[in-house]
């Protein structure tokens, strides 16, 4: 009988002895945890109620117990905060180191001057091949503010580290000046900002706050579109600001170009300085990412487990410090290290599978690509229709795939490795001169 | 039971156990104290399953027996009873008669089968201690607790063993009260969180006795005996915060003025704080200028420059008055020192020449 069902029937017993008063009073928040060779543990919620179950109570919760429960030998009384929530009361004991990981006065507040968050540092910030760009010109603008880069216009996709950047140019501009007056802003919050000035009537106060900083960091400039009235304001903000050369920061989604419902002349304007993008991390910058998140957290990861936390999360960091974050709160729980196939069944449900594809997948593709019957790759033919699409599948599975050479020949009907390596050796001479199959190749890589 | 004893000891043990047991409960014999008259001694008890105590003196006993009585009536009664007769208890029926001088009462009492034990502490640690230092270390820190019940271990008084002395902490975050006393180190006990209501009561009880107190400890309940007395706590099952880390180890500005200046200066600029209670506070070591600024729209707006010794940097900062004022009750000192390192951390007050205090204020931020 299980733990919950036992203890219920207990209850249901005692409950008819007792007055209702002593039965609340004592049984409320009690729970069976466990039962062990005959052992069974009761959870009280603290002492007194331990000390006066069993001096008064215990032979008749033993009796009951077994009655209902088998080879009950003895009860043992086990004082725990919030039996009747948790499960074990185990889980309870373990899960406050976690707690203690939490800064009590708030510490690392935002900053009301200027909506700094100080956590955001390039102390932390990770430096890899994809966002070296980025980082340079950062890293020029914190030299000369207003007039290396201005603006600094910063786009790539959700999790790539845009805030994290924007806002540690302000923190270490901040640092090299405190005198300088900076101030980060969303965009949503500069649109409210400039709705409740019109609200309140007082345009003029907005314009104030706003053209009295030296630097200007504007996040998700994107959210801008469609609200010409805000567009407006902030094209004459950015002229205010670019004439005294005031640096101005931006960041977005999105090219400045493909934000739909974006002023032309804002557009143009944002053009002027620089845009970098930040493409998503790329393998070796993941496992980067990754050590130092551990490291932050004081936490060590084996390498392994890098290795495949890396290879299985593409593109986001923000899911990879999510997946962090869950390994390390349940290797608190459990306080041992987790395998790696604890890992890998700890993130089936963040991580996108990836595709497995075979060759046969990659045949069908090209072959429909073209237009042509699939088993016309195997045979024996030297029609040229065919024997393009023969070649670049060979290609394909070479280089996307290290298929080996003589394994791609026995796949395509038996061919001999040289054949392989000649076709490879060919789309890649051809792929120099001819622009048309450079574009077909990445149609195709995309359709895979 | 057939006793006899003075009235003041009834009395003082009475009056002590009364306020602790519980009100609201669902069990009435819990608003109830039980009195024990065993081998020469009376045991009075009380609990509300959170704290319980057992004071015990001796008197004379010519009937041993327990009876649970309400706790607000006998003290009501033994407060207002002049005499200086010794006073005679005994159950009748089942009911306590008290005959005291020319009055004699009888309370209702309530079956005794059913008052709960006071749990003893199996396996913890003992250590013992002067009662002044664990009041002094108790009162100093306890009112910088939180009040809130979703973070059980701010709502507590975290005190823990380090080097040569035990270490009083309490904060609600807002701001943050240590104490350090020196004593013994002692042997084995490494912290305990006790509740910050049941600290109100350990110094309620503890106030009048002199002396040694035992102190024991295990992962659940905390026990305090001395003199006939017995009291056991709760403890919060919870981490304290690392609170070390926030507290400034640079000042950039530090400002020495005598404690009494401080407090007048601040208790009249309350009247003229606005609604959040800020004081704006600002210190130019240059000018030699240190003010106290309030402001109310509704009442108008006071500064106060009270004499200081500055040095550092300039610094124009604001706080809640009631967070500062809190402290002075804790320091002994007649000069206290505020120091201040930026505007987004907490200024730190101490005593001059008194390390043993350290009290922490977040600053408001408009």
């Amino acid at each position: 009988m299980d733990n919950k069902k036992l203890w219920g029937s207990v209850l249901a017993e005692l409950e008819l002895s007792l007055s209702k008063a002593n039965f609340h009073t004592w049984f409320k928040d009690t729970a069976v945890t466990k039962q062990e060779e005959g052992m069974v543990y009761l959870n009280v919620p603290n002492a007194f109620v331990k000390d006066w179950l069993y001096n008064k109570y215990h032979r008749d919760i033993l009796k009951a117990l077994r009655t209902y429960g088998e080879n009950v030998r003895s009860l043992e009384y086990v004082v725990s905060k919030d039996e009747g929530r948790k499960k074990e009361g185990e889980a309870t004991r373990q899960a406050t180191p976690i707690q203690s990981n939490e800064l009590p006065l708030n510490d690392y507040y935002i900053n009301k001057e200027d909506n700094l968050n100080p956590k955001y540092t390039f102390d932390s910030f990770v430096v890899g091949p994809f966002n070296d760009l980025a980082f340079a010109a950062s890293q020029a603008v914190i030299k000369k503010p207003g007039t290396a880069y201005n603006p600094l216009f910063v786009y790539g996709n959700t999790g790539h580290g845009k805030t994290h950047l924007i806002q540690a140019i302000g923190n270490s501009l901040k640092g090299g000046n405190p005198g300088r007056k900076i101030f980060y802003v969303t965009s949503e919050t500069f649109a409210v900002d400039y709705i409740t000035s019109v609200q309140n009537n007082k345009p003029n106060q907005f314009k104030e706050k706003y053209r009295k900083y030296d630097v200007l960091i504007m996040d998700d400039i994107q959210f801008l579109s469609k609200k010409t009235q805000t567009q407006e304001e902030l094209f004459h903000l950015f002229n205010a600001l670019y004439e005294n050369n005031k640096q101005i920061v931006f960041s977005s989604d999105k090219h400045p170009n493909y934000i739909p419902d974006l002023e032309e002349r804002l557009k143009s304007r944002f053009s002027a300085g620089m845009i970098v993008e930040i493409p998503p991390p790329d393998y070796e910058s993941r496992v980067a990412i990754l050590k130092a998140k551990a490291k932050q957290n004081n936490f060590t990861l084996s390498d392994e487990a890098i290795d495949y936390l890396s290879s299985s999360i593409e593109g986001n960091i923000r899911e990879l410090e999510g997946v962090l974050n869950s390994i390390i709160c349940q290797t608190q729980l459990k306080n041992s290290e987790l395998g790696l196939a604890d890992i890998k069944n700890l993130i089936k449900n963040t991580s996108k599978p990836k595709k497995n594809i075979s060759p046969k997948d990659i045949i069908k593709i090209i072959s429909d690509f073209y237009n042509i019957e699939e088993t016309s790759i195997y045979e024996k033919t030297r029609k040229k229709e065919i024997v393009k699409p023969r070649q670049l599948i060979m290609y394909i599975l070479r280089e996307d795939f290290n298929v080996s050479y003589p394994s791609i020949g026995q796949k395509l009907g038996g061919r001999d490795h040289t054949t392989v390596m000649h076709s490879c050796e060919k789309i890649k001479n051809d792929l120099k001169v001819d622009q048309l199959l450079v574009q077909e190749l990445s149609r195709i890589r995309a359709l895979i | 039971m057939k006793i006899e004893c003075t009235k003041e000891k009834l009395f003082g043990a009475v009056s002590k156990a009364e306020k602790i047991s519980g009100k609201h409960l669902t069990l009435p014999v819990l608003s109830c104290i039980l009195l024990e008259a065993k081998k020469n001694a009376l045991y009075v008890r009380a609990t509300n399953l959170d704290v319980g105590v057992e004071i015990s003196f001796p008197v004379k006993v010519d009937e041993e027996g327990i009876v649970a009585v309400s706790g607000s009536v006998l003290s009501g009664f033994l407060s207002n009873l002049y005499t200086d007769k010794n006073i005679k208890l005994e159950t009748i029926k089942g009911n306590l008669s008290l005959t005291g001088g020319k009055t004699s009462i009888t309370i209702k009492s309530l079956p005794h089968e059913d008052f709960p034990t006071i749990p003893k502490i199996q396996d913890g640690t003992v250590f013992h201690l002067e009662s002044t230092d664990l009041l002094k270390g108790l009162t100093s820190v306890w009112y910088a607790s939180g009040t809130s019940s979703m973070k059980p271990e701010l709502s507590s008084v975290y005190m823990y063993a380090e080097d040569d002395s035990l270490v009083f902490v309490a904060t609600d975050s807002f701001r943050l009260a240590e104490k350090r006393i020196k004593t013994k180190k002692p042997k084995d006990f490494s912290h305990v969180l006790i509740p910050f209501k049941n600290v109100l009561e350990i110094v309620r009880i503890f106030e009048e006795v002199k002396g040694e107190i035992t102190v024991e400890a295990n992962k659940n309940q905390i026990s305090f005996s001395a003199e006939g007395i017995y009291l056991t706590s709760r403890v919060v099952d919870g981490v304290f915060p690392d609170y070390k880390q926030i507290i400034p180890k640079k000042f950039g500005t530090e400002v020495i003025l005598l404690k009494q200046d401080l407090v007048n200066t601040l208790k009249i600029s309350n009247i003229f704080s606005d609604s959040f209670r800020q004081v704006h506070m600002k210190a130019d070591p240059k000018k030699e200028v240190f003010e106290v600024q309030t402001k109310n729209a509704d009442v108008g707006e006071s500064i106060s420059s009270p004499e200081a010794a500055l040095t550092g940097e300039p610094i124009e900062i604001n706080f809640n008055f009631k967070y500062i004022m809190d402290c002075f009750q804790s320091i002994d000192a007649d000069s206290v020192s505020l120091e201040f390192s930026a505007l987004n951390r907490p200024m730190v007050m101490r005593g001059v020449a008194d390390r043993s205090f350290t009290y922490l204020v977040m600053p408001m931020n408009k």
